[in-house]
């Protein structure tokens, strides 16, 4: 089956001079769509910088990405941002919402952008976000915050959803549920899902997982023995 | 899946509650706007209507294309032939120069039909004997009502009327006088049965010419105007010849009106661009707090140009509708009050509002202009670094700021408090430019009567002498201090402005009043320090003077400067005055004296200038713009207070996360304020220094530039205590918004630095 994300021999520097650093050392990896894709690797692996590469937030010193046969980097910075609007939905660890928009509105924000949106209304159930739909940050714990954070993001139905260590500043029951919804949204929407994360329970989630360590691949390959999110323990 | 209706964007919700949230902000923002506009929406809408009307008088009362007095009367038919040669018409306009019994000047003429008609503002035109109307100004400055009565020497009259002669907008009683007085000089209307009975000997033969063509052009006109003197000059004895475009009781107020319009204009514009910077400023401030939420959008898709739009859509809203209200209030309630302020310094026709899109353009367009260009280019600036540097809150632009040194010898607190000062160099700019500004303004609204005091007293202290007796022709005196000299009005030739030509004996002693030394005894002269200042002529310059009515000109070697502020003045030898002019060796124009002379006649006395003649430039300023100097200074304290209120807020909403766990740390209110209170304190103090000079130069410049527009020169002086004022202004305005700013840092609760802690 064709990959519907390519990753090609991805090289990414920070810093100049002594203290210059490569950070992506050559990556090549795909995923197919719809699939359920972890990225796990400690602290400074590049994973982060991996998802900002897929997500045309950030360009790479060498090899490309090309999604769903178009590559990034022949893109215009117009056509990114055309692009990101299309086929791209972003989850953070910590959620950025707007603090003077209500948690219906917030979703709003992401829905504006697309033409084949989800209905508001019902993806606010699924997220389990009915009961707080008229409250603003604020008032919400992190983990319905994170949630109207992936509603914002899923609502425009993008073609990728990229979290990048979505379950960091929540708690073990928290980050479960949202592990849920997350496979939940991946079976009702069939969204491909990168998920960037340091948690190595996540990974059995997943359809593919991509281990990261100093820059590289360390290993890539399909899981076989794939749980439900639902019975994680970590 | 449900096809949902699309969204419209949900980021405009944001709008009114962001407005709701910094209300305060806004509103401080909104009501200077609103008032800028206001006061320069009705000041230009009273301008405009008021110089409609003036422009429109030209036409509608048949003003004059200019005016000869003859020293005898024409008989029947005389001006036949140049009417029919030259294609203009011409009127009897005779009139008499009376005194009132306060020893005020009122020129009389007869009710005029045909030519510079005039306007009725209140009561009658004199129909019988013992009326008189009189001109509504005057009346004004000097408590006359219709039904009033007036003595003019002897003879009671009642005031009829009150009247605007369309030739004598601007009350000036001679031409070359340097300012208008509309409190000590009337003109005046009587009835055909009081005219006719003035003595011939007290008639001045005035006659007032129009052209059959009304649209002839500057030159055609002039032209024209020589042609006729021409004419005359061989047939009859001219004693004044004046072409409307030279007639300065005509042509000032329109001259007037245009130079107001230009400072005017230009203080909104200064007011604009501080507001939009403060806008500016603050919007920044907002991104950087909002810098993961903007990244994250961009992440998503959000456009650059889409943020922008959302960023700079609540000030260009507040700004315009700030604008629209601010012109209603000014079409309506200012343009009342404006127009009075003319109304009390111009002999005007009665005015109709005139919507003028020039006003709207002036006062609307060209303001949000400046609004959306400099909000357009700082926050378009702002956001065009990637979402990344936004997700990761580095929005320096010069990438990873290098972190200053700071000595640890000096004490925590310094080295605190420079921290928060580096970290708002954008805000304390903008906080320095505004001070700037409203150091400006404060020096305009509070030197100008110091300046006005100033000038009287110089004039004073300077001038030649008493009274200089200006004569029709050379008759002698017994009185022995009096002293003959020689008074010619030439033009100072690039400028075309008139200048007073002195010819002084070299033994002269009145001339001592003005300097150590005596005239030159050669070719060279000297000229008024306000003449050198003005056209900046220095020693050793060449000045070239000419003849107002022929194209004769004179040039002379400047030797000195003296000190002269009255007039433009230019001063020579007696003997070369003769030799230049084509005079008798015995020649001279009147007298220098300090006391009136007893036995000259007053047939014999042209004019007479006194102390109050010399000063009477500062008089009428003070009189029409008295009311506006503390408006001026009133609204430049406010600028100062709304500065520094809206800079050292945007800095303790910046910190307040940082204020907030100070609290947790232990520190007091107190010490918290003196932590982020004090940078502005001394940023303030520092501002306020340095910018007094600069404001004083800067002034120096604007001062001049005024100067040129106007007749004469008022020399430039920034009275000392001006200085310590402008500082007081400034220290109380600084202590009045720190203390809100204080009880503002009490209200931060600690919670807030705990609060999304990304």
């Amino acid at each position: 089956m064709d990959k519907f994300l390519e990753i090609h021999d991805l090289v990414k520097y920070y810093g100049s001079g002594e203290s210059r650093v490569k950070v992506l050392q050559g990556i090549t990896a795909g995923v197919e769509k719809g699939h359920i894709c972890v990225v796990l690797g400690s602290s400074g692996c590049g994973k982060s910088t991996l998802l900002n590469i897929i997500g045309g937030i950030e360009k790479p010193d060498g090899g490309y990405v090309s999604i769903g046969g178009e590559k990034l980097a022949d893109m215009s910075e117009r056509k990114l941002t055309q692009y990101r609007r299309k086929h791209l939905g972003y989850v953070f660890q910590f959620y950025n919402l707007i603090p003077n928009l209500t948690v219906r509105e917030n979703i709003e924000v992401g829905a504006y952008l697309g033409s084949n949106t989800l209905d508001v209304d019902e993806l606010m159930k699924t997220l389990g976000l009915w009961e707080h739909r008229n409250k603003i940050p604020n008032q919400l714990s992190g983990g319905q915050q994170q949630r109207t954070a992936i509603g914002r993001a899923i609502v425009k139905n993008p073609d990728i959803l990229l979290c990048d260590e979505p379950t960091g500043a929540l708690d073990y029951k928290t980050s479960k549920e949202l592990l849920k919804l997350l496979e939940e949204l991946n079976q009702k929407y069939g969204n491909t899902i990168v998920i960037v994360t340091h948690n190595d329970a996540i990974k059995n989630m997943a359809d593919q997982i991509i281990k990261l360590r100093d820059g590289m691949v360390r290993k890539d390959y399909r899981n076989e023995q794939k749980i439900a999110a639902a019975d994680l323990e970590w | 899946m449900n096809k949902p209706k699309k969204v419209r964007n949900p980021l405009r919700k944001r709008l009114f509650r962001e407005l709701l949230h910094d209300f305060g902000k806004y509103v401080v923002i909104f009501t200077f706007i609103f008032a800028t506009i206001a006061m320069v929406a009705g000041f230009l809408v009273s301008d405009i209507s008021l110089k409609t009307a003036y422009d429109e008088s030209f036409e509608e009362y048949n003003v004059e294309d200019g005016h000869f007095t003859l020293l005898t009367p024409a008989e029947d038919g005389f001006f036949d032939g140049m009417e029919r040669y030259y294609k203009v018409k011409v009127y009897e306009n005779f009139y008499a120069d009376r005194e009132a019994d306060d020893g005020d000047a009122v020129r009389v003429y007869r009710l005029r039909k045909d030519v510079n008609r005039t306007a009725l503002w209140e009561g009658d035109y004199p129909s019988g004997m013992g009326e008189i109307a009189i001109d509504r100004l005057y009346a004004e400055n000097n408590g006359y009502s219709v039904g009033d009565t007036m003595i003019i020497e002897g003879r009671r009259f009642r005031v009829s009327g009150l009247v605007a002669l369309t030739d004598y907008s601007a009350l000036f009683k001679n031409n070359t006088d340097m300012m208008f007085d509309a409190k000590q000089f009337t003109v005046a209307l009587l009835s055909d049965i009081d005219f006719d009975v003035i003595q011939p000997g007290e008639m001045k033969y005035c006659y007032s010419w129009t052209n059959d063509d009304r649209a002839l052009s500057a030159d055609e006109c002039k032209q024209k105007a020589e042609d006729i003197m021409d004419w005359l000059s061989g047939r009859a004895i001219l004693t004044d010849f004046l072409r409307r475009a030279d007639n300065q009781a005509i042509q000032f107020t329109g001259a007037d009106m245009g130079g107001d319009k230009a400072l005017i204009t230009t203080l909104l514009y200064v007011v604009m661009a501080v507001m939009a910077f403060i806008f500016a400023v603050t919007t920044s401030n907002t991104i950087e707090q909002e810098a993961a939420v903007i990244g994250t959008l961009r992440a998503s898709g959000y456009s650059r140009g889409e943020l922008l739009r959302h960023y700079i859509a609540l000030p260009i809203i507040v700004s315009m509708i700030a604008a629209v209200l601010g012109n209603l209030a000014g079409y309506t309630v200012l343009k009342k009050y404006f127009a009075s302020l003319y109304l009390h310094s111009y002999s005007l026709t009665p005015y109709h509002t005139v919507w003028s899109a020039e006003a709207f353009w002036l006062t609307t367009v060209i303001p949000l202009v400046i609004l959306v260009t400099v909000n357009l280019l700082v926050v378009s600036r702002k956001l065009r670094l990637s979402p990344l540097r936004f997700l990761r809150r580095d929005l320096s632009r010069r990438g990873r700021k290098r972190v200053m040194h700071l000595s640890h010898r000096l004490r925590f607190l310094s080295r605190f408090r420079l921290r928060v000062i580096f970290q708002n160099v954008p805000s304390y700019l903008t906080l320095f430019l505004g001070i700037f500004f409203a150091n400006l303004l404060l020096l305009f609204g509070i030197m100008m009567a110091p300046l006005l005091d100033n000038f009287r007293e110089t004039v004073m202290d300077s001038k030649i002498a008493n009274y200089q007796y200006i004569l029709k022709a050379p008759v002698s005196t017994s009185d022995a201090d009096a002293e003959q000299y020689c008074l010619n009005e030439l033009l100072d030739k690039p400028s075309k402005e008139e200048v007073m030509v002195y010819g002084i004996s070299p033994d002269s002693g009145y001339f001592r009043n003005i300097s150590e030394k005596s005239v030159p005894a050669g070719d060279e002269i000297l000229i008024s320090e306000g003449y050198s200042e003005k056209y900046g002529y220095l020693p050793g310059d060449e000045v070239t003077l000419k003849e107002k009515f022929s194209s004769k000109s004179y040039s002379f070697r400047v030797k000195e400067i003296v000190h002269y502020p009255a007039s433009l003045a230019v001063f020579m030898n007696d003997d070369l005055f003769r030799r230049t002019f084509d005079k008798d060796d015995d020649d001279f124009t009147g007298y220098l004296t300090d006391r009136r002379l007893t036995d000259v006649k007053d047939a014999y006395i042209a004019s007479v200038i006194t102390e109050h003649d010399l000063v009477v430039i500062a008089d009428q300023l003070d009189d029409s713009m008295g009311l506006v100097f503390p408006i001026i200074g009133g609204f430049a304290t406010l600028l100062y207070m709304l500065m520094i209120y809206m800079l050292s807020k945007l800095i303790l909403e910046k910190n307040a996360k940082s204020i907030s766990m100070t609290k947790i740390l232990g520190y007091s209110g107190r010490e918290t304020g003196r932590l982020y209170i004090s940078p502005t304190a001394w940023v303030v103090m520092i501002s306020l220094v340095v910018t007094l000079p600069l404001a004083a130069i800067a002034m120096r410049y604007i001062y001049n530039y005024y100067m040129l527009q106007m007749k004469g020169w008022l020399t430039f002086f920034i009275a000392p205590a001006t200085y310590a004022r402008m500082l007081l202004i400034g220290v109380v305005s600084y202590f009045v918004v720190s203390a809100v700013q204080y009880l503002r840092i009490r209200r931060i609760p600690m919670e807030q630095a705990l609060k999304n802690n990304e």
